[in-house]
């Protein structure tokens, strides 16, 4: 039985947040809503994984870095943990581009300001 | 193809939501930057996909059923496994701008310092002693470090501490507005404004731990896991308020630490013998008496909220024998327990010496007992370490 993989998972969770918590993107600007998009992503994610089960798509694999602990038929228990970072990683990627590009705006407004 | 079909649907559905929230949720001007934000995220979630997605099929995390899927493939991943980060990426960036809307600076000011708040509030320093019962009680019985012993024990490190003191300092903001201790190393004062935010933090830390715990163990587990949840709540929630009925608020005190063991042992399936019954026992009566001394001090700032606790009731003086003749019993129960067990009756001897200086105190004086008490947090860590030395022992003699 295997941790690697979930202790990378929790490890990419944890890097996640601390670019969360240095910049102030998602669960430091707003908690409650940061808490509802990954809930409501968590639950969109797990229902996509478990009609793909249902078909017959997913297959869970054997690998040694997983713990083999099921939560259902073909559902590891490392799932729900990798859909959180995957919305965590989703939210800080799209929360640190639009301050990028609100920064780039803000600094090409300046420079109209001072050629005029 | 059955795999393309079921992608294709969700993202759809991530799609029309993403729409419905991007034009409700922005502000004039805001939907241009919005889907130029979510283009750049996707284009480093596809990098991402295609690199890691690889790397857990390579690793045979999981597989597909080649029948559904296209056979289009990025490295080792499925070109229809980048529908997921696409339906992610159109629809919640979406939902969070329509939950942010117009409120974008009151909310966030409003539970700012909710985080370093509810960590003070924990008691960081007393951490450890909801942790170390639960890894040493599991690690002595398995004899090994599993998944199970290092989420429990984070579990009791720290969300188990958030709840506790969390749900505590909210229901006791009367008592503790009076009480300047208060805010300093035995915990802060919360703000009202703090208070529903404090419970929901600790429903949302606490729960999936608990369930996952629940998840590995048995009955056993469960039940144990139950009471000492139930320990936890009790112990403050209005209501309930254990720790303002006497002897039931020493008894739920001390469950608060013995539980974790108990929880611990029921994971790792211990056998029940009579030498572990004396020692959860010990552990227990040694619980009931450091709870009842540290009530000891708070006799006139609980009296003035009108807050009662064993020592209110019964009186410093009382309490502090009460305490004293628990640790005594303590001791000497472990004198009863298998080799190495009697070394730890030694354990006792301190609380006693630092707590028999108060035998004669009185109601008015009860306050002076908080040197002691102070005192305390330091011996546990002294306690602690003797305890460690004598399970390395019984390790060694057992191995």
């Amino acid at each position: 039985m295997g941790v690697l993989y979930l202790v990378s998972l929790l490890l990419g969770i944890t890097c996640m947040l601390l670019l969360d918590h240095r910049f102030r993107l998602f669960f430091w600007r707003d908690a409650k809503a940061a808490a509802i998009v990954t809930a409501v992503g968590l639950v969109f994610l797990l229902a996509w994984d478990l009609a793909g089960i249902r078909l017959g798509i997913f297959l869970r694999g054997e690998g040694t870095i997983a713990t083999g602990l099921l939560l259902a038929p073909e559902l590891p228990i490392e799932e729900p943990v990798f859909l959180i970072f995957l919305v965590l990683c989703t939210m800080v990627l799209y929360t640190g581009a639009r301050r990028l590009l609100d920064r780039i705006s803000l600094r090409l407004a300046e420079r109209e300001r001072e050629n005029v | 193809m059955t795999y393309l079909w079921l992608a294709l649907a969700f993202i759809a559905a991530a799609a029309v939501a993403g729409v419905l929230f991007a034009r409700h949720g922005a502000w004039r001007g805001e939907a241009g930057k919005h889907w130029k934000a979510v283009g750049l995220a996707f284009a480093a979630l596809a990098v991402l996909t295609a690199v890691f997605d690889s790397v857990m099929i390579g690793m045979e995390l999981f597989h597909y059923d080649a029948s559904h899927i296209l056979g289009v493939k990025i490295g080792l991943a499925p070109i229809e496994d980048f529908a997921y980060p696409l339906a992610g990426v159109v629809a919640l960036p979406g939902l969070w701008m329509w939950l942010t809307r117009k409120r974008k600076d009151s909310s966030s000011s409003n539970l700012k310092g909710l985080v370093p708040q509810a960590l003070l509030a924990s008691r960081p320093v007393s951490w450890i002693n909801t942790a170390y019962p639960f890894a040493a009680a599991m690690l002595l019985t398995t004899r090994e470090v599993d998944w199970v012993l290092i989420v429990g024990t984070f579990y009791f490190l720290i969300p188990y501490n958030l709840a506790m003191y969390g749900i505590n300092d909210v229901f006791d903001y009367e008592s503790d507005l009076k009480n300047p201790r208060k805010g300093g190393i035995e915990g802060a004062l919360l703000q009202p404004h703090l208070h529903r935010p404090m419970l929901w933090l600790a429903a949302i830390t606490n729960i999936p731990f608990l369930l996952v715990l629940a998840f590995a163990g048995g009955p056993a587990a469960w039940l144990s896991l139950a009471v000492s949840s139930f320990a936890v709540v009790a112990y403050s929630v209005a209501g309930l308020r254990f720790k303002e009925r006497p002897v039931l608020d020493s008894l739920t005190s001390s469950t608060h630490f013995v539980s974790p063991a108990v929880v611990g042992l029921a994971l790792a399936g211990a056998n029940v013998t009579s030498g572990l019954v004396i020692l959860l026992a010990a552990f227990f009566l040694w619980g009931m008496a450091a709870h009842a001394f540290g009530a000891v001090q708070d006799i006139e700032p609980d009296r003035q909220a009108g807050i009662g606790s064993i020592a209110t009731v019964i009186g410093g003086r009382r309490t502090v024998r009460l305490a004293v003749g628990l640790w005594l019993v303590a001791g000497a129960a472990m004198l009863a327990t298998p080799w190495p067990g009697p070394l730890a009756a030694v354990i006792a001897i301190p609380y006693i010496v630092n707590c028999a200086p108060y035998w004669n105190v009185t109601d008015t004086t009860a306050a002076r007992t908080n040197v002691a008490w102070r005192r305390f947090i330091w011996l546990n860590y002294g306690s602690g370490f003797l305890v460690t030395l004598i399970f390395i022992l019984q390790w060694s003699l057992t191995s």
